[in-house]
């Protein structure tokens, strides 16, 4: 915290007198490179923002990670939530140079029926229907009111592809979609190049970009991404001037940055969520009044200071502008550090010093930091903890499945929080195994059937709830990212994803 | 190797060990390896006496503090003593190069001298040594390491198993050679069994070859270990090792870079001084051992 | 001909140890604990879609299945597709082999000379203060941590000086210098070790030679030093100099797993420890397998060479 306040830090600022033109390479070193392009399979964001810039949805997230039509000019829900009719922007082109129709819709929804990672969500769909070129229908077997709060997620896009990629397998389609840039050079491990798609066609009814939605306009001739996965090298390739924008600056290295006024920090809030979480089902964490203990140790400010990360404190699952966000029913919960609390309820729970296993990995170091100080804090609330780092792999299939003998581990959350509870659901029953609980199951069921946002508020009030007092998952805090750019790049704005339209370089 | 040399070298040792002793002493480079060797492993052993800093213990409000007099080395990104942490982490670093010397040693030797005497083994020996040998060292031991868990126990194993193949080599040349000198040639005529021809001649008169490579292995551990760290699977933490503070230490190397040099510079020192040992008791153990490790 | 045959021997005893390795990697793959699936899931996956990944893929058959049919297409020649990458093995692997023989090539290029050059000098002017101080150099190359030096440097060279990059690979294609200067500065910090190795191992070598007879001889009959040294003793070193090559191209191997991490160099290194980590079955069984491959190859050439140095081989 400390070292990042010292460092300026803000939009990249443009100059009065320039006017964005077109033209221009960007360089930007990124950690990783994709594994696949093909959007219905991709889940890590590095492959997402490559692809956000290549493919586009019939809706996406706004500046506010809400849903906005995009590919789609209007969208009308029935009363029922049960029937979707989407309208199509006339004359929209595929980088192919074909016009987008709703037989390409229809294509695309079949194929992420049949091969998407994600395809549950389309689990419960009667049919779909094309009554004219311009108009596709959805029709649900069950009511969902958050139907195109799901469409909109950018992690296993349902984004538009010709028709023609219908039958393509799996990580096999050609990669041509709506989007401002097209495919250009990709060699695997290295970099990878996107050119400009000068035959996109901008949603002019927008006055500007918002999200991934509104009017975008692409500048720059090409985008080079490096692939870069020591923190160290990307700001040094910055640094000398071998690339304009680097992201994932550990904030260690952001006082790099201190006496190079060519340079500057751009920092993203939202970014992710930090969050213990707990094993429900596993030896002493089993039962609730340990994990209450545990959850009643916790010192945010000492984990902060000691990851040094970008951080702000927040206690709920949710962001302030998300229409669920309930801070009052979360506060409770947070940053409890009180020692006589753990006491009571290490007592009550008859805990005789089993030891209580933390697992984390070596590979992201905020999440092993963080381990480390919670560690030092449960031994000194009397609490028998031991670290154990396993490969991120291990970890994270220790997570997702519940395999391995761990109480407590921590990962970092990013679009859950920033989608709302209807992405955060898969989570908060998976991560911490979290099996038969009568009362969660009734506030989900709630939330995915009432048409009233503030019902579906209340069950999330309950839902939230439920997850911190039990101490399924511990909250931490609220990430940011960081990320880095020369003077050249002008008009880079904050959002999740990284976006190269609408950004210039002088 | 000339068989008056392996014959006439373990004699030497045994008849008058005091005078290889003392040739050791008076070899410079062996000289300075003992210092070296021995600083750093009574440094590790009395630690205690030397700070009373918990080496894991965290003082967040001193986070990246630089050398001074309160901080000897500094502090890193949890306030902990680099200093105590670097001195704590010898224990670890220490005890991962002499274990991994000392198993690849024993097993080597044994698979190496097995070999020597039954050739019937020794096909299937080598080329199950040539299978080990075809993974590189490092990636071997990344594998290991993933598949035994987080320890430093896995971590011995991982680096035994990398180094076993060349001790084992180095021993069979060695086996091969003493087994046809003439006194050996002697015992097994005059009846003796090959389980005693092993213990008795082939195992005692490898010994010089073997310590030489042990203390080579020692190093060449000391260094794997710091760069299993880098990729993430050397000895876990919180529990210091050098590796393990360098790793943790790279993302501040230049703004807090006392954290990744000292421990660097430990690392340095102990394969410095190992392979200064190694070189003299090649020098004056086995003056015609050719093959380095 | 005795020889021809004798080499083809050994090159067919090889096979066993390639089948050995592949399916000890197989079943060491397999051992790890962790899934391919979630990785490739990413952060947001559902159980489900980590289920319906592990099906696409085939994880979810049993292991000996899995074996037979990696064995019944490697028997095709085909060794098949890379989870994470989604790409063939092969063309994985021959993508970044440029990246890794460029950097051996330079790396060998620097130690050869000065390895082989100053363990020559140091044993021909045994115990004198050049002899000295090549060694004290020579021990700090093998002593010092190779990632460690790496970092120093990239500090120094690239964020300092800038007079390098930082990392990244620039193939030859784009121009001669461009590429040098994105090798030089991992292929010196590999060969740094290595040119250590080399001029002990060197050196050593050169001292049994001049001991011995025939360099006496020429040295008698007044023949100057130095040709005696560069006729006989030279010659008569390569032997273990080229063992000591064959040790150093496995300790390339091992190297640039470390210094290509560090310079983001998108080589065979980089490319075995990410499919460890991110437990890519085919892909690291493949390239252990290819790897194993050149092993062999490589020795086989040693062989060779040991033939053309020393006829005195082919009579052992």
């Amino acid at each position: 915290m400390a070292s990042a306040a010292a460092v300026a830090i803000g939009g990249v600022p443009r100059s009065a007198a320039a006017q964005p033109h077109a033209g221009g390479t960007l360089v930007y070193a990124n950690i990783s490179g994709p594994g696949t392009l093909d959007p219905y399979v991709s889940g890590s964001l590095v492959e997402l923002e490559i692809i956000h810039h290549i493919y586009e949805g019939l809706v996406e997230m706004d500046e506010h990670y809400a849903w906005k039509p995009m590919l789609a000019s209007k969208v009308e829900a029935s009363p029922d939530a049960k029937t979707f009719t989407f309208t199509l922007r006339k004359g929209v082109k595929f980088s192919n140079g074909k016009e987008m129709t709703s037989a390409d819709v229809l294509a695309s929804f079949q194929r992420y029926q049949k091969l998407s990672t994600n395809a549950s969500i389309l689990a419960d769909a009667d049919g779909f229907d094309t009554p004219d070129p311009y108009t596709f229908v959805v029709r649900l077997k069950k009511p969902n009111a958050v139907f195109l709060d799901i469409l909109k997620s950018p992690t296993y896009p349902l984004s538009i592809m010709p028709a023609e990629e219908k039958d393509k397998p799996a990580r096999e389609a050609d990669v041509i979609g709506t989007g401002p840039y097209t495919l250009g050079e990709w060699a695997r491990d290295s970099h990878l190049v996107l050119n400009r798609n000068d035959g996109y066609v901008a949603d002019t009814s927008a006055p500007g970009p918002d999200g991934f939605a509104g009017r975008k306009t692409a500048y720059l001739d090409h985008i080079r991404y490096n692939f870069v996965p020591e923190a160290n090298a990307r700001v040094a390739a910055l640094q000398s001037g071998d690339a304009n924008a680097a992201s994932d600056i550990p904030p260690e290295l952001s006082k790099r940055f201190a006496d190079r006024k060519d340079l500057s920090l751009l920092k993203v809030f939202p970014y992710c969520q930090q969050v213990f979480v707990t094993n429900s089902q596993n030896g002493p964490t089993a039962n609730p009044l340990i994990r209450q203990a545990i959850a009643a140790a916790v010192n945010v400010d000492e984990i902060l200071d000691a990851t040094g990360q970008i951080a702000q404190k927040n206690a709920s699952l949710l962001y302030a502008f998300s229409p669920y966000y309930s801070p009052e029913v979360a506060k409770p919960y947070y940053d409890q550090h009180n020692p006589a609390k753990v006491k009571e309820l290490l007592a009550k729970a008859g805990y005789k010093g089993e030891k209580i296993v933390l697992q984390t990995n070596s590979n992201y170091a905020y999440m092993r930091d963080a381990i480390l100080v919670l560690n030092e804090q449960l031994k000194a609330d009397g609490i028998n903890s031991a670290v154990e780092v396993v490969d991120w792999t291990t970890n994270a299939s220790n997570m997702q499945r519940g395999t391995g003998n761990w109480n407590v581990s921590t990962t970092g959350f990013c679009s859950q929080p920033l989608l709302g509870p209807q992405q955060w659901r898969v989570m908060v029953y998976t991560f911490p195994q979290v099996k038969g609980d009568a009362e969660l199951d009734a506030a989900y069921t709630k939330f995915l059937t009432s048409p009233d946002v503030q019902d579906r508020k209340a069950a999330w009030q309950e839902i939230e709830h439920r997850v911190l007092d039990q101490a399924y998952m511990i909250k931490v805090a609220d990430l940011g990212g960081l990320r880095g750019y020369d003077s050249k790049v002008q008009d880079m704005t904050a959002y999740f994803f990284p976006r190269y339209w609408n950004v210039w370089m002088k | 190797m000339s068989e008056a040399a392996v014959a006439g070298g373990t004699r030497l040792a045994r008849r008058r060990r005091f005078p290889i002793l003392r040739r050791l002493l008076r070899h410079g480079s062996f000289r300075i390896g003992l210092v070296l060797v021995l600083v750093l492993v009574i440094a590790a052993l009395c630690a205690p006496l030397i700070t009373n800093v918990d080496p894991t213990a965290m003082r967040i409000r001193f986070r990246f503090r630089p050398p001074s007099q309160d901080f000897l080395f500094g502090t890193d990104m949890f306030g902990r003593s680099v200093f105590a942490r670097v001195l704590y982490g010898a224990r670890l670093s220490l005890w991962i190069g002499l274990a991994v010397a000392l198993l690849s040693g024993a097993v080597g030797a044994m698979i190496g001298v097995l070999s020597a005497q039954w050739r019937r083994l020794d096909g299937l020996m080598m080329r199950l040594m040539d299978a080990l040998a075809a993974f590189p060292a490092i990636v071997l031991a990344i594998g290991l390491g993933a598949a035994l868990g987080p320890a430093s126990g896995s971590l011995i194993i991982a680096l035994t198993m990398a180094y076993v193949p060349r001790t084992a080599r180095v021993l069979r040349a060695s086996a091969l050679v003493i087994r046809e000198l003439d006194y050996v040639e002697a015992a097994r005529v005059s009846g003796a069994g090959s389980l005693r021809i092993v213990l008795r001649h082939l195992l005692p008169n490898c010994m010089s070859p073997l310590l030489v490579q042990m203390t080579f292995v020692f190093a060449y551990a000391i260094l794997a270990e710091a760069a299993l760290s880098f990729i993430g699977i050397g000895p876990p933490p919180p529990a210091p090792s050098w590796g393990n503070i360098v790793a943790e230490g790279r993302d501040y190397a230049v703004e807090a870079w006392w954290i990744m040099l000292f421990p660097g510079i430990a690392i340095s020192l102990a394969a410095l001084g190992m392979n200064l040992l190694g070189d003299g008791l090649r020098d004056v153990l086995d003056p015609r051992m050719k093959i380095e490790t | 001909m005795r020889e021809l045959r004798r080499l083809s021997l050994r090159f067919l005893n090889a096979v066993p140890v390639i089948l050995l390795v592949a399916v000890l990697t197989f079943f060491l793959m397999h051992l790890l604990p962790g899934d391919p699936a979630v990785v490739i899931a990413g952060q947001d996956a559902s159980p489900q879609a980590v289920a319906r990944i592990r099906t696409q893929l085939g994880l979810d058959r049993p292991l000996p299945e899995q074996l037979l049919v990696w064995l019944a297409n490697l028997a095709r020649g085909n060794f098949g597709t890379s989870l994470a990458l989604n790409q063939s093995v092969l063309a994985a692997v021959l993508d970044r082999l440029p990246v890794t023989l460029s950097l051996a090539a330079i790396s060998l290029a620097i130690t050869v000379p000065l390895g082989i050059g100053a363990g020559v000098i140091a044993g021909y002017k045994r115990n004198t203060w050049i002899d000295q101080s090549v060694m004290v150099i020579a021990l700090l190359g093998v002593s010092l941590p190779g990632f460690w030096i790496a970092i120093l440097s990239v500090i120094l060279f690239s964020v300092q000086l800038k007079w390098l990059p930082s990392g990244g690979y620039v193939p030859l294609a784009q121009g001669a210098w461009p590429w040098f200067a994105s090798l030089i500065q991992p292929a010196v910090v590999l060969a740094l070790f290595q040119i250590g190795f080399l001029a002990r191992m060197t050196r050593s070598a050169m001292l049994d030679v001049l001991d011995q007879d025939f360099i006496r001889a020429a040295r008698a009959r007044g023949v100057s030093e130095w040709s005696a040294v560069i006729k006989h003793a030279f010659r008569n070193t390569l032997i273990p100099v080229v063992t000591a090559a064959g040790i150093i191209l496995s300790l390339l191997i091992g190297g640039s797993v470390i210094v290509e991490q560090v310079f983001a160099l998108p080589g065979i290194g980089r490319l075995i420890v990410q499919a460890i980590l991110a437990r890519d079955y085919p892909l690291v069984q493949g390239t252990m397998l290819l790897l194993g491959f050149a092993f062999v190859a490589i020795n086989l050439l040693l062989d060779i060479v040991y033939l053309l140095v020393d006829p005195r081989v082919r009579y052992e």
